[in-house]
């Protein structure tokens, strides 16, 4: 177990060179320039000399390979730059919004998880049910419906119409409520329909057919092992989307007025913030390899066969 | 499986949950408090702003909020309406008659916020850190001319300029970054370009609690020398979507919608509509202006462009595009603005026919069984590019695009990003562009000078007006001159003159609207566009 915990951590880093190299180019091809950008932001009318001395300062007149070097250098150091137009570190300003995304990313995680895994696995044992049903109309708009939609309506019924929670903000738990439920809604409906097609997948297995026949009872063999397997899907796309609410929870964000890292990015793009933008895009790539090492490692847990594969038969 | 590995499962589970349990309970019990520290006053206003407040430094721009800065520091001159200037926390001032000299005496009783006294000591003080970076303020023409600054006596400044300049006191009212930080704000090497230390000025508003990209409390401040406000504090929720905010105002957690484009025109009438809100539209602040490249050879010709302008419907684009929000606009510079009432032009109204005769003239034909015209075997063809982000400059392109169809004219639209609109628009690569001047208390000096300043994309597009030359030299002797009169007949020769042959054509006025709910009362705009719309304004409580 151990010398695969290892064996995963080292395939990260290989990755996450490859995810600052690309970064690297795609902020070198942009036609931005960052001297330029740094003036705009600046609100300075830069003379030719002033740009030649911007770019000189930030070392854009090096060769390519090795500005490529002192950005990882930098990355590893994990210095960022300072932003343009706040003058302040990158990393400070991201790490002070990184709570409250945190904070939605875990609520919209668990309520994601504690709707579907029951509804999943119901409709999963009891086929064309009435609660299969339930689940497949409830995939089909959580699957359509896009989320500034329906945070607006959300908005509009439960805090305009009802009085339930307020429009926008932080605060009490009431204000975490509407945002989590509008990002959860999308993954409820992903969930359900994954765990549900994987619980009679594995109805069919020999294996509970074999339980059956011991005359081990329904529900353990349910429970414990059907439910244990069918969920591995799930949690596969439990990483992905973690990684995915961690960075791009930028619509919601906007909607509610969540003071968050994704709303953070989007002015960042619009000030053209290329230090900004350069670390958002390379902790993105962060959080995701993590969340995946993450998922992994919860798989296994659950699976231990995954890390043993290759040696138990042997 | 074994009893202790189960235990051991659902020990860790249960940790697992409880510490995320405790985690959410912990970020809700912190923030209520937060709530509770600002617990809703009756005599208090909650207005919302799409933007984080900034680092409400005097001195800096983005990403500071121009009505925040404006609400605690203050000008020595202000601007009120029609563009007289005021004494502020200058209470006169006298100027030399070579117009080099500023003396300003200052108001003997104003106090910081933090009870220390504002004196010329500390006017110094925040020109030096202004100067220190002048090449950040570099746009604001008096801050260049600056020669020195002296302090006279506690509370006599001097401000001497290298060459006359008659905008110095309109710029001296604009919000930044001439305006007066107290001690305690200075940093230790007195450089506030990095920074500030705290937020202390002598305005009427100090800030009492900030979270940032969530809100700001500003309450009033007990011992402002002027009128004291009415309302007790402001606090300013930043919610960055449009729909958000209205239904936010719907539900009464807000009582202010207030700025230009904060939201939609169509849930401006809608609120407007339900007759259960105050609402308010502002005299014109800028004109939007249809921008054309007298470089571009289709353009270079002003039977051309004369003819683009006789060629649509202004009237009804405005009316239908804005819903009567704006304004249509005869001329270059909203007329409520210093020296801009008495233009000497004949204004445009709609006319097919003339517009047609003008592109034949100028040699544009259609050929038969062709839809567009043709000049030397060359098209007709023209780009408009305008900000993508802007629905009024999209519809507009669209309409445009339709009406100049109807004469033979090839527009193509190309919608693109703010900062490339900007960046083309200064290299001088586009054919038509929309633009819209800066408004009170900037113009109309900081538009005829972007006019002749290389780099801002004006000068090399009217490079085929014939009496260019002479435009530019007027702009600068209109800076220069002290004498009123002559600086009247300036503007009115520049800026008839820019109107006339047509590559400048005004479309709309923009307006500031403002909603509130009807316990909100003597609500007014301020004269100058960047300041806080709060002095005067009531709460019924």
């Amino acid at each position: 177990m151990v010398t695969y915990v290892l064996k995963r951590i080292i395939t990260i880093i290989p990755i996450f060179l490859i995810a600052t190299l690309v970064t690297f180019g795609m902020i070198n091809l942009s036609p931005v320039d960052p001297a330029e950008a740094y003036f705009t932001a600046t609100h300075i009318q830069p003379t030719d000399e002033m740009l030649e001395q911007k770019r000189h300062e930030f070392g854009l007149d090096q060769p390519l390979l090795i500005q490529y070097v002192n950005t990882l250098i930098k990355i590893c150091q994990l210095d960022f730059g300072i932003s343009y137009v706040t003058n302040k570190p990158v990393l400070e300003e991201i790490s002070s919004r990184m709570p409250a995304t945190i904070q939605l990313t875990v609520a919209s995680l668990l309520i994601a998880i504690f709707v579907s895994v029951p509804l999943g696995f119901l409709a999963g044992i009891r086929k064309n049910s009435s609660i299969d049903h339930f689940s497949r109309i409830l995939a089909f708009i959580g699957a359509s419906i896009p989320s500034f939609w329906l945070g607006y309506l959300f908005i509009f019924f439960f805090s305009v119409k009802l009085d339930l929670f307020p429009v926008e903000g932080t605060g009490t738990w009431k204000h975490l409520i509407l945002p989590s439920v509008t990002l959860a809604f999308p993954l409820i409906a992903l969930y359900t329909r994954l765990l549900r097609a994987s619980v009679l997948e594995n109805l069919q297995e020999s294996y509970v057919l074999f339980a059956r026949t011991r005359g081990i009872h329904e529900r353990i063999i349910m429970g414990k092992h059907v439910l244990r397997i069918a969920i591995s899907p799930m949690i596969t796309g439990l990483g992905m989307n973690l990684g995915n609410l961690l960075t791009g929870a930028i619509i919601v964000e906007v909607v509610f007025s969540w003071p968050g890292f994704g709303r953070y990015f989007i002015d960042a793009i619009f000030n053209r913030d290329v230090p900004v933008i350069q670390g958002y895009v390379v902790l993105a790539a962060g959080i995701f390899l993590i969340s995946n090492l993450i998922v992994d490692l919860i798989q296994m847990y659950i699976d231990p066969r995954i890390s043993r594969k290759g040696r138990h038969y042997q | 499986m074994s009893n202790l590995k189960i235990k051991k499962r659902f020990l860790l589970m249960s940790v697992l949950i409880l510490t995320l349990c405790i985690y959410l309970v912990g970020c809700s019990s912190e923030s209520v408090e937060n709530s509770d520290s600002t617990s809703e006053s009756s005599n208090m206003i909650t207005f919302a702003w799409p933007r984080d407040i900034g680092t409400m430094n005097p001195h800096i721009y983005n990403p500071s909020q121009l009505f925040a800065q404006s609400m605690v520091y203050e000008p020595l001159v202000s601007y009120s309406d029609g563009g007289e200037l005021k004494p502020h926390l200058a209470e006169s001032w006298k100027i030399s008659e070579d117009g080099k000299e500023f003396v300003f005496n200052l108001r003997q009783d104003v106090k910081f916020s933090d009870g220390t006294d504002f004196n010329a000591d500390i006017v110094q003080k925040n020109f030096d850190a202004i100067l220190k970076n002048a090449d950040m303020h570099g746009w604001l023409g008096f801050i260049s001319k600056i020669d020195q600054t002296e302090v006279i006596d506690e509370y006599t400044f001097k401000l001497t300029l290298k060459e006359p300049y008659y905008p110095t006191l309109q710029e001296l009212a604009v919000v930044r970054p001439v305006r007066f930080l107290g001690e305690a704000g200075f940093p230790q090497d007195g450089d506030t370009s990095k920074g500030v230390e705290k937020p202390v000025g002598t305005g009427p508003w100090i800030l009492d609690e900030y979270k940032v990209d969530e809100y700001a409390v500003f309450i009033r401040n007990e011992n402002y020398w002027g009128e004291l406000p009415s309302v007790e504090k402001i606090k300013v929720k930043i919610i960055p979507d449009s729909e958000t905010r209205i239904l936010a105002f719907e539900k009464g957690e807000l009582d202010l919608i207030y700025g230009e484009g904060v939201i939609s025109i169509d849930s401006f009438k809608q609120l407007e509509a339900t007759g259960s809100y105050g609402t308010s539209v502002s005299e014109p602040v800028a004109t939007r202006q249809l921008v054309m490249n007298t470089n571009k050879e289709q353009l270079s010709d002003a039977r051309v462009r004369q003819a683009l302008h006789y060629g649509f419907n202004k009237q009804a684009m405005v009316e239908g595009v804005t819903s009567g929000l704006e304004e249509k606009a005869d001329f270059i510079l909203p007329t409520n603005l210093p020296y801009t009432s008495n233009i000497e032009v004949n204004t445009v109204d709609y006319n097919v026919e003339k517009a047609k005769e003008l592109l034949d003239e100028a040699g544009w034909t259609l050929p038969k069984g062709k839809s567009i015209r043709e000049k030397d075997g060359k098209l007709l063809e023209i780009e408009l590019m305008y900000n993508s982000a802007e629905s009024i400059q999209k519809m507009m392109a669209e309409t445009l695009q339709a009406e100049w169809t109807g004469l033979g004219v090839k527009l193509n639209i190309v919608g693109v990003e703010l900062t490339t609109q900007v960046e083309r628009f200064k290299a001088n690569e586009f054919d038509m562009n929309f633009f819209s001047n800066y408004g009170a208390p900037y113009d109309p000096h900081t538009f005829v000078n972007i006019v002749a300043t290389e780099g801002f994309g004006f000068r090399e597009a009217i490079s085929s007006y014939p009496n260019k030359e002479e435009i530019l030299n007027q702009i600068t002797k209109v800076q220069q001159t002290i004498d009123e009169d002559e600086r009247q007949q300036l503007y009115t020769t520049i800026l008839s003159s820019l109107q006339e042959q047509g590559a400048i054509v005004p479309i709309s006025y923009i307006k500031k609207i403002a909603v509130y709910n009807k316990d909100v009362s003597k609500f007014t705009f301020p004269a100058n566009r960047d300041e806080h719309p709060f002095t005067g304004i009531e709460v019924n409580e």
